[in-house]
């Protein structure tokens, strides 16, 4: 092509469009400059290029002067680009050769001096004389339609368009975000012009849609990913958890019975909704949904996931015997958790950005006492079959009795081997009485063993049989439990010398057995956790008469819980931090005192508290009878013997596999502190129970893997600005009230006895404590709806799906949003009660939403006047500049329904009546003649009245009546603001998602605003309704129709025409770098293995040039705007 | 009726004489005022006339200046009280819809009319402001029996003997001064005023 360059020849035509161009482009010059250049054969000028006239002499001039290339210098390609290339066509010359120039939009009308408009049109035109020369025929391609369309938005539009696509005979994918299809139009009462009942003309269409054959409905999800073009989209769609399956048969038993209410949204947060809901009674579909978002916390960090919001919620309720039931579903040891549970709960309860956490465990233990106080104590669980398989559990303590708690429930009878006297393990002997009272503790074991489960005694593993023994009598699995009984040591001199030094659990076993255990009078407990706390409390309830706990970093470190350390300080427990031991002292034979050393904090260590370092020079002596050393405990594992061979790792606990505790030998399973360390109770607890579910799936042989029971997460990062759910007020912002505290004994007697300190909670304060939990993620899962539930349809384990469908179409009709009026300061929005945004008025006066269209003040008692402000935030450069179109007639229509069910006067503050569509007019006529007052002028400010007598408070609309040229102040009850439409929220999501543009009005762009006003810039993509601009309905229902009956004509088309302009790879320049695969966004670009090339796909391409331009070899190239081409054009311009 | 008036021309389009130099005078003012332009986009909603804390004293409201402007009526602008009311609380400007400057067009319509001498019948309240702007100009603060002398002595002289025995009172009381008290600097003070006179281009620009 670029050596003969001398075959070119053009034509060049120069539209005066009129005196558009003409009056302001010197058409003859140009066209006379045009003649003279290289390559132009013809140049001819003409009043509309575009008439039939106009385009004969294309055709002519190609026929007879043998042109090979044309360019015509009129309007905007988007108007007459096909035109003329049908001509060319007509005439045999490939489109492509071709060439428009804009000389009208870009110069004659932007421009008013007629020589440089003239200068830059002439350059336009020499620009594309020189590119038309390096253009070359391409052929264009077809592809097919797949006719099946995705509709995104349920609303009226979407609704609409769905019906029409259908009825053609071919497939709709309507996906809506809510979980019901209505859109904006389900929540009014009345439509105007007409006043026909919203619902009575939506919801047959909606009903429609659900029995459709052709529709499938997709509610309740979202678009997430969107790939391919024009007949063939890949969309991914997330179906959200409904979690209530599609049997769900509306029977609202469910809503009865949850205990959350949050603001309805549907009724503009003015009435209040359970948790689990149907957004209205015609809901299309029909099931209900359960509204969740993020777990509770207290749930998620618990080891065993015991879901306190749920009981707590009943117990707000005083629905205590449900509550009990929850707790026990997946607590096994309810009364020793509510009483000593480290409640890692309360330490991530989202209520302590508020003020202080919910007092969960004294919540728990009320819940539990209640149930013994009024039954006696649980209901036996109901165990369908037995099971022969026989598991043994060594070791009673939490983990084992857990475990063997929830293998009875499976149908086991496990046996559990105790080493000690007694069963419980660190229940029964590191506990002491006062906290955790005996009698309590044996009934919950009895509980257990009554489910099956038997307890032996006094024999230990290692002594009286081995792992090889069980295995030999028939045991199928063992969990072993044995927990971490023994003291550590700490290494100082005179540690093992003295009478008098005593190890932590071994003087609180000593003591809860009964054992002889002497207590002197000055005594010291070396430690800082809960063992310390104990045993320094129960020293003193042996009558010493002086007891010190000595920790060596501040109380801010120290791992005791905080409710421990306050009762024992309460006792008279001296604690003295920043201190540790480095000998005792010892006088014949006797413990005299400890010599210590002060610290200091340094740098964090490894569990970030900060490392103790030793104060130089500050040693001394204190003196002390008896010393308590409660520093941390270890697993005592002296039963492991050469017969089996147990990974262990140095700090003497057993190796596991995290997830399925298996060890490494096959059978045995180990849970709790023997694993973990000294750690809590119900940690240990979650051990057990997921070791029940291990053996379970080892007995039935199913795969270790997708295991139920809890494990606790690590919970997200919150603050004070976090909401507990997003209809809530921030954190910062939730009305503080104090957490309850529990009545204790008076410190004063309770240190010479073992009675149980903590008192309890009366049902008044549980139920108070109760009330403060703020409803973290909406269903709180306390399963109420899902016990009365007769379909059984609830599941709370349901998944979000995600759904791929491929189209050939897509139609956006995602609807509008209305402006927040907190902005609006000056109209006393949030300020005042009785200022209505318009929605919240169209519930008022709709007979399903919250006064059952009683039009009533927030006190109950109807308006005697009410204000209707247009134009709020419309019309407006401070929010929105455009006319939101619909408010006039929808002020109207309230007027109406005002002045049709109360007394009250009404006025219309309007700037301009917009009454433009069919009947509109009329309806404002009759509006009038109802004796509406209607005044010109927008309101400045709407404020309360100064003062009040009788307590009568109205509110005073500020405005100037322009008519009479007055400034008036309007006494009104109730203002109604209509304000601005404006796109939704996620319109920019949408926009990136389907690549569509948005005119600066954030609304989306249509293909022309008059002819094209359904397409977009991208081709198969379809906008319908208030997405596009604020509309009505009968102006949305059309434009719906309207783009249903584009998309049928693509779809009957079977195929469509796509534009060859596209990339292509010379497979002789390309260096096989592969840079561009990954850059393009379509995917187009695949690498040629055997020729070590990239290559495009011509099906996915659209030309957008990243590969040209990252091409490092320049071996990519795009046709019809090669390099050539554009510094041809270039070129063009500068010359 | 129709009334012939003086300011109105009978040729289609054109202003009468003395209008179209008002509306030349006051365009001017405008143009300077940062977003003055947007006097053309006023849609007369009358939230200025709203937000106006003063505009139930005033005899034509604001809304109602601009559409008397667009009318080519800038003489019975003018001559009204309003524009002397106004208290340049600036709540109109602020919440004005379409932008328009309306505090600062009324500032620019005060110093036409100072210009041309046009003033309100029986309300002398510009008196008062040239007065009080010429006083503060000179000792950078305001200077009370000064004020009064002058306000007096531009509007109703002879009142001034009526209020010797409230001076006197006042005096002896030592609520009011004798002489002037004036700020440090006064030279920069009114360097600065300069500056801003030019700024504004109510002074044209002396070339030195």
């Amino acid at each position: 092509m670029k050596d003969n360059n001398n075959d070119i020849k053009i034509g060049v035509y120069i539209c005066h469009c009129g005196s558009n161009i003409a009056g302001t482009v010197d058409v003859e010059k140009v066209t006379n400059l045009a003649a003279d250049a290289p390559h132009v054969v013809i140049a001819r000028e003409y009043k509309f290029m575009c008439s039939e006239p106009g385009q004969d002499f294309i055709i002519k001039d190609i026929k007879e002067k043998g042109l090979n290339r044309v360019i015509v210098a009129s309007c905007s390609p988007l108007m007459h680009e096909p035109t003329f290339r049908k001509a060319c066509e007509k005439a045999n010359l490939n489109r492509y050769l071709f060439q428009m120039v804009n000389i009208r939009e870009q110069c004659s009308w932007v421009h008013k001096d007629i020589k440089s408009a003239t200068e830059k049109a002439s350059a336009l035109i020499n620009a594309a004389i020189r590119r038309v020369v390096y253009q070359e025929p391409l052929e264009t391609f077809k592809v097919n339609v797949n006719p099946n369309t995705l509709v995104v938005g349920g609303g009226i539009a979407g609704i609409q368009a769905a019906l029409e696509i259908a009825e053609s005979g071919n497939k709709v994918y309507l996906v809506e975000k809510k979980s019901t299809i209505g859109g904006k139009m389900a929540k009014f009462d009345k439509t105007f012009p007409t006043l026909d009942c919203s619902a009575c003309i939506l919801t047959p269409k909606m009903v429609s849609v659900a029995q459709h054959e052709n529709i499938e409905l997709l509610s309740y999800s979202e678009i997430e990913d969107v790939e391919g073009s024009i007949g063939d989209f890949k969309i991914k769609v997330r179906k959200k958890a409904r979690y209530v399956h599609d049997n769900c048969t509306s029977c609202d038993e469910c809503t009865k019975v949850c205990p959350v209410q949050i603001p309805n949204p549907f009724d503009e947060n003015q009435s209040f909704r359970s948790a689990v809901y149907k957004t209205f009674p015609q809901a299309i579909p029909n099931t209900y949904v359960i509204d969740k978002e993020d777990r509770p916390p207290c749930r998620e960090t618990c080891p065993i996931g015991q879901e306190a919001a749920g009981y707590i919620g009943l117990v707000a309720q005083g629905r205590f015997e449900e509550a009990a039931s929850l707790i026990r579903e997946q607590n096994p040891l309810p009364i020793v958790c509510g009483r000593v549970c480290y409640h890692p709960c309360e330490s991530e309860c989202n209520r302590k950005f508020v003020d202080e956490p919910i007092a969960i465990k004294n919540i728990k233990r009320f819940v539990i006492d209640w149930e013994m106080n009024q039954y006696g104590g649980p209901k036996p669980p109901i165990i369908e079959k037995k099971r022969s398989e026989k598991i043994a559990i060594i070791g009673s303590g939490p983990s084992g009795l857990a475990c063997a708690h929830d293998l009875a429930l499976k149908g086991y009878e496990p046996i559990i081997y105790e080493k000690l006297p007694v069963p419980g393990g660190m229940l029964a002997v590191g506990i002491p009485e006062y906290r955790l009272p005996k009698k309590l503790l044996n009934s919950e074991i009895d509980y257990i063993k009554g489910m099956g489960v038997s307890i032996k005694t006094g024999i230990a593993l290692g002594k009286d049989f081995s792992i090889k023994d069980l295995f030999k009598q028939g045991y199928k699995a063992i969990y072993i439990a044995t927990g971490a009984h023994k003291s550590l040591k700490m290494k100082i001199p005179g540690e093992e010398e003295f009478v008098g030094v005593y190890h932590g659990v071994d003087f609180l076993r000593n003591i809860n057995l009964g054992n002889s255990q002497p207590v002197e009078n000055r005594v010291a407990v070396i430690g800082g956790g809960n063992t310390a706390t104990d045993a320094a409390r129960t020293a003193l309830r042996r009558g010493a008469k002086e007891v010190t706990i000595l920790y060596r970093r501040t109380r801010k470190e120290m791992p005791a819980e905080e409710a421990e350390i306050q009762a024992a300080e309460e006792e008279g427990v001296k604690i003295q931090y920043l201190i540790a031991p480095v000998e005792v002292l010892g006088k014949s034979g006797k413990v005299v005192g400890l010599k210590c050393i002060n610290m200091e904090l340094g740098e964090p260590d490894s569990s970030g508290r900060r490392r103790p370092v030793p104060l130089e020079g500050s040693k001394h002596d204190l003196g002390f009878d008896m010393v308590i050393i409660a520093v941390s405990q270890s697993p005592d594992i002296e039963f492991v013997d050469d017969q089996t061979n147990f990974k262990l790792s140095k700090w003497n606990t057993f190796e596991v596999n995290q997830e399925t505790l298996e060890t490494n030998v096959q059978g045995v399973f180990a849970g709790g502190d023997v694993v973990k360390g000294p750690a809590t109770v119900i940690l240990a607890m979650g051990y057990g129970k997921r070791a029940a579910e291990a053996i379970d799936k080892l007995i039935n042989k199913k795969p270790m893997r997708d295991f139920k029971t809890h494990i606790n997460k690590i919970l997200p990062e919150r603050d004070e600005n976090s909401r507990p759910h997003s209809y809530a007020p921030k954190f910062k912002d939730t009305l503080k009230k104090p957490r309850i505290k529990m009545k204790e004994l008076d410190p004063k007697t309770r240190c010479t006895n073992f009675e149980e300190v903590e008192l309890g909670f009366s049902e008044e304060e549980a139920k108070q404590e109760a009330a403060r939990c703020l409803n973290c993620g909406i269903c709180i899962e306390c399963h109420a709806c899902e016990r009365v539930c007769e379909a059984k349809s609830i599941d709370h384990n349901m998944k979000d799906e995600i759904i791929e469908i491929n189209v050939g179409q897509v139609l956006i009709t995602t609807g509008f949003n209305t402006l927040n009026c907190n902005s609006l300061i000056p109209y006393g929005y949030g300020e005042f009660e009785n200022v209505y945004t318009s929605l919240e008025f169209e519930r008022i006066v709709s007979s399903t939403g919250p006064t059952q269209g009683n039009i009533v003040m927030k006190n109950g008692k109807e308006p005697r006047a009410i204000g209707i402000i247009h134009c709020v935030g419309s019309r407006d450069i401070n929010y929105h500049p455009y006319c939101s179109r619909v408010c006039c007639m929808y002020a109207l229509k309230f007027a109406h329904l005002i002045k049709d069910r109360t007394k009250a006067e009404v006025y219309q503050f309007y700037i301009d009546m917009r009454s433009f569509g069919k009947g509109y007019e009329e309806f404002y006529s009759r509006i009038l003649e109802e004796g509406v007052n209607v005044i010109r002028g927008k309101v400045a400010e709407v404020a309360k009245f100064g003062w009040s007598n009788n307590g009568d408070e109205p509110l005073i609309v500020r405005c100037e009546d322009t008519l009479i040229k007055k400034y008036r102040e309007i006494p009104v009850d109730m203002v109604i603001l209509c304000n601005a439409i404006e796109p939704q929220p996620d319109a920019e999501k949408i926009q990136r998602l389907f690549s569509i543009s948005r005119s600066p009005d954030g609304f989306f762009l249509e293909k022309h605003p008059k002819l094209d006003p359904t397409a977009t810039a991208t081709d198969g993509v379809y906008i319908a309704g208030c997405c596009q601009g604020p509309k009505d309905i009968p102006d949305s229902v059309a434009q719906a129709s309207s783009a249903a009956a584009r998309i049928l004509a693509n779809i009957s088309k079977e195929e469509i025409e796509v534009e060859p302009i596209q990339a292509y790879i010379d497979p002789e320049l390309c260096a096989g770098c592969r840079l561009c695969n990954n850059l393009c966004p379509y995917g187009a670009i695949s690498f040629d293995e055997e020729e070590n090339i990239s290559k495009v796909n011509e099906a996915l391409c659209k030309g957008c040039g990243t590969c040209v331009a990252s091409c490092p070899s320049s071996a990519a190239t795009a046709k019809h705007f090669s390099d050539e081409q554009i510094f041809a054009e270039i070129e063009g311009i500068l010359e | 009726m129709i009334e012939k008036r003086e300011n109105t021309s009978i040729i289609p389009g054109v202003l009468g004489k003395k209008e179209k130099h008002l509306r030349d005078s006051l365009l001017q003012q405008i143009l300077n005022i940062p977003g003055g332009e947007s006097i053309k986009k006023c849609i007369q909603c009358g939230c200025c006339t709203g937000s106006c804390p003063v505009s139930y004293m005033m005899d034509i409201t604001p809304r109602e200046i601009i559409a008397l402007f667009r009318a080519g009526e800038i003489e019975s602008i003018l001559s009204s009280r309003a524009i002397w009311i106004c208290a340049s609380c600036y709540a109109c400007t602020i919440r004005c819809p379409q932008g328009v400057q309306v505090t600062d067009i009324l500032y620019a319509l005060k110093r036409l009319a100072i210009d041309q001498k046009i003033f309100p019948k029986r309300f002398p309240v510009y008196a008062l402001s040239e007065s009080f702007v010429s006083l503060t100009n000179r000792f950078g603060r305001s200077y009370e029996p000064g004020l009064i002398l002058l306000y007096f002595l531009k509007t109703n002289p002879l009142k001034l003997l009526g209020l010797v025995p409230l001076f006197l009172k006042l005096f002896f009381k030592g609520r009011i001064g004798l002489l002037p008290k004036k700020i440090k600097g006064r030279e920069t003070f009114s360097r600065i005023l300069r500056e801003a006179e030019i700024m504004e281009m109510v002074v044209p620009v002396q070339e030195s």
